[in-house]
């Protein structure tokens, strides 16, 4: 056990230090800073005397428009009753979650591949400890971005006179273990499959699944898409990170705060056990492509 | 004679094609014509937490949205209903067919079992008092004792109006003939004495005393009254020949508010008064320009399912099944708005009467000023709210509400926050490209490295 540790910790400082000398990550922090810089910039052209109106900034419009249309006005309203930040958090994180899983699934495929996984595992680490540093490695920059998107939208809010909400700040806390689950996904993809395209192809339709039936129990178009969207949303709850981050933050939004606290632990017990079938998954199929 | 061939000519294909264009024009009008289609619908008047709203579930709905320990008044009839394109909604045409049935409803639920419900006479109305939802419901005999009660008052009201006017005008016409008799006799150099001491002696009549009922009574009708706690039931109808009808089942879905006594608020902005815009969420920030006051309208609210509620007041309406809505149900009496400019200095603010005057010259345009009884006399208060007095130069401040008793109410608090477009914006975009940089340096610092190792 301490030499799994010892050799996780040792992979995982290597790819972070990898990571940190490789421009995807700092392209990635950048498209997720802009993204947020041009909310915030549209929230605030969009402000005249009585409050948010959509119909000063075109884009805005189009995403109000959009957003209404398939959740409703009242989704609408909530999303930006504290101002612009919580819209802007998930538009500059959930990009960033995907590069930082996709990338990681990649190379897990990547490396499995040329035999650089079985060349590890003949010295001190196994497969185990590699998928382990790789998720190490994910939770430090997810914290790390979340950090600088933390400083990032405290300067807007100077700046511009906006406020970070509590339901922003409860969020974030959220989108933390949100994505410690999206990781777990991303590793059972690739010790399931043999090739990094497959294994990004496998996380991509788990990722997307989640995200699809959870919006579509969302959307407001009565009839076949959002029955079966809610009644397979349901079936997948248990399993879903999407659907613990719409309890947790539903939660919050009623004052449940032991309800919040649940939810984000269930998010952990998920990832735990993602993490656990991707052992056991190891130990039956072996690094060996 | 070529010519005038030729004119003829050009002038009816010309007439043609303007015949052609006119018809095309008139295309549409005679192609959107809604195709009415006889159903067999439930009319639903239901509570919907303030009033009574009136909706339909047609025969291919298969639900209907009640709330729940409320009494609610539903009757089954035949009628023609129709999709009305422009409005994008069903209607019903009860003016072409609008057949009532009667007969006997049966509602299954967990809770209840199997119940069979009785068609009765109802009525209701919304007695006045400090606040403004005070809803009575009266069935069977009570709703005939209520509305012989009610009509009772009207009569007599409109019994003392008719006799003023008729007062008033026997006063005027004999006013008149006196004055014109006067007249004459002065003009004639007659003696007047008798006939001014006789105008003397007239007295115009009083205005009635009784003032007319300042609230409405329905009419007794006869209805179905569902009064179902929260849950899932089905529904159909029985006729008097003991057969179920065609059409007539349905599922009810009857749901409560998750949470009551919300505080919202109707913000008024004093360069756009009949566009009040909501703030519902508790403790939301309101973002503002600052280029006007604000006017406040707090209310107590109700927090009910999206879908559910929506579907409830229109039964074709749509709606989010997973996100609640604060519904606003009446105004918080003698209420009073403590303003909070700096964490130290407080201000308590009084609801007023204001009035919108148009403003003089060729700026067109209006300003709220205080409402002057003697000044506006006649006239009515165009609205009574708490004024927030605003300015660019303030950055925020925050507001919350008491009750009569000096009672903060929880969940009144908000924030307005004024936002004036910063210069600083560019330090934004370096902010968000400085990755970008960093980069650069990194790269430039491996390369460096690699080429040197």
């Amino acid at each position: 056990m301490n030499y799994r540790l010892n050799s996780t910790g040792a992979i995982a400082k290597r790819k972070i230090f990898e990571t940190f000398i490789s421009p995807g990550f700092y392209i990635a922090l950048s498209i997720g800073l802009l993204l947020g810089y041009f909310v915030i910039g549209g929230f605030v052209d969009s402000i005249d005397s009585s409050g948010l109106n959509y119909s000063l900034n075109s884009i805005y419009e189009l995403i109000a428009r959009s957003l209404s249309g398939a959740f409703g006005e009242t989704f609408v309203i909530k999303l930006f009753a504290e101002g612009p930040y919580l819209f802007a958090l998930f538009v500059s994180f959930i990009p960033f979650l995907f590069y930082l899983a996709i990338s990681s699934v990649f190379k897990f495929g990547f490396e499995k591949k040329v035999g650089a996984l079985e060349l590890i595992t003949y010295g001190p680490a196994d497969g185990t400890s590699y998928f382990l540093a790789s998720f190490v490695k994910d939770m430090v920059f997810t914290l790390i971005y979340l950090m600088v998107l933390l400083v990032f939208f405290f300067v807007s809010a100077l700046i511009n006179n906006l406020v970070l909400g509590p339901m922003f700040f409860y969020t974030t806390v959220m989108m933390i273990f949100l994505s410690f689950a999206f990781y777990g996904y991303g590793v059972v993809s690739s010790v399931l499959t043999d090739t990094a395209s497959s294994a990004i192809a496998l996380f991509l339709g788990i990722a997307l699944f989640f995200l699809i039936i959870q919006m579509g129990s969302f959307t407001i178009v009565s009839g076949y898409v959002r029955n079966l969207s809610t009644v397979l949303a349901w079936i997948i709850k248990w399993i879903s990170p999407v659907f613990y981050l719409d309890l947790g933050m539903s939660s919050i939004g009623y004052g449940n705060v032991p309800m919040y606290l649940l939810s984000m632990l269930l998010l952990l017990v998920l990832t735990g056990g993602l993490l656990l079938i991707s052992h056991l998954i190891l130990k039956v199929r072996g690094v060996r492509v | 004679m070529k010519n005038m061939k030729k004119t003829t000519r050009k002038l009816s294909v010309t007439l043609i094609l303007a015949i052609l264009i006119f018809l095309f024009a008139l295309a549409p009008v005679f192609s959107d014509v809604p195709v009415r289609k006889e159903q067999l619908i439930y009319s639903i008047l239901a509570f919907v937490g303030k009033e009574y709203t009136g909706t339909f579930c047609r025969q291919d709905a298969d639900t209907f949205y009640l709330m729940a320990d409320v009494d609610n008044f539903i009757t089954i009839r035949k009628t023609l209903v129709y999709f009305w394109p422009i409005t994008q909604d069903w209607k019903v045409d009860t003016e072409a067919l609008n057949i009532p049935f009667e007969g006997t409803l049966i509602i299954e639920g967990k809770d209840i079992g199997k119940k069979e419900i009785k068609q009765v006479k109802y009525t209701y109305y919304n007695a006045p008092g400090e606040y403004e939802v005070n809803w009575k419901v009266f069935t069977g005999k009570d709703a005939d004792k209520e509305w012989q009660k009610y009509s009772k008052i009207v009569d007599a009201y409109w019994k003392a109006v008719e006799k003023y006017y008729a007062e008033k005008s026997k006063y005027e016409a004999e006013l008149t003939r006196l004055t014109r008799e006067i007249t004459k006799a002065r003009d004639e150099g007659k003696d007047t004495k008798r006939l001014l001491a006789k105008l003397k002696t007239l007295k115009q009549p009083k205005e009635p005393t009784d003032k007319a009922p300042k609230y409405y009574v329905k009419p007794v009708e006869k209805a179905f009254v569902l009064n179902l706690p929260v849950g899932e039931y089905s529904v159909k109808f029985i006729n008097k020949d003991g057969k179920v009808m065609e059409g007539s089942e349905k599922k009810i879905v009857v749901f409560g508010k998750r949470r009551s006594n919300g505080i919202g608020y109707d913000v008024i902005p004093g360069d756009k008064w009949t566009r009040p815009v909501q703030s519902a969420t508790p403790s939301s920030v309101l973002y503002i320009d600052g280029t006007t006051d604000l006017y406040l309208r707090p209310y107590y609210q109700d927090e009910f399912n999206d879908l559910y509620y929506n579907k409830m007041v229109k039964n074709d309406a749509k709606g989010n099944p997973n996100i609640m809505k604060w519904v606003r149900i009446q105004q918080v009496p003698k209420a009073r708005v403590e303003l909070i400019k700096k964490e130290s200095s407080s201000e308590v603010i009084l609801e007023k009467p204001y009035y919108v005057q148009q403003t003089q010259g060729s700026s067109l345009g209006y300003k709220i000023v205080p409402f002057d009884p003697k000044k506006y006399e006649g006239r009515q208060p165009s609205l009574r709210a708490f004024k927030v007095p605003i300015s660019r130069n303030l950055r925020s401040l925050k507001f919350r509400l008491q009750d009569k008793n000096g009672k903060y109410l929880s969940g009144s608090d908000r924030e307005i926050r004024i936002i004036v477009k910063s210069n600083l914006q560019i330090i934004l975009l370096i902010l968000a490209l400085f990755p970008i940089g960093l980069m650069f340096i990194v790269l430039a610092i491996r390369g460096r490295k690699y080429s040197s190792g």
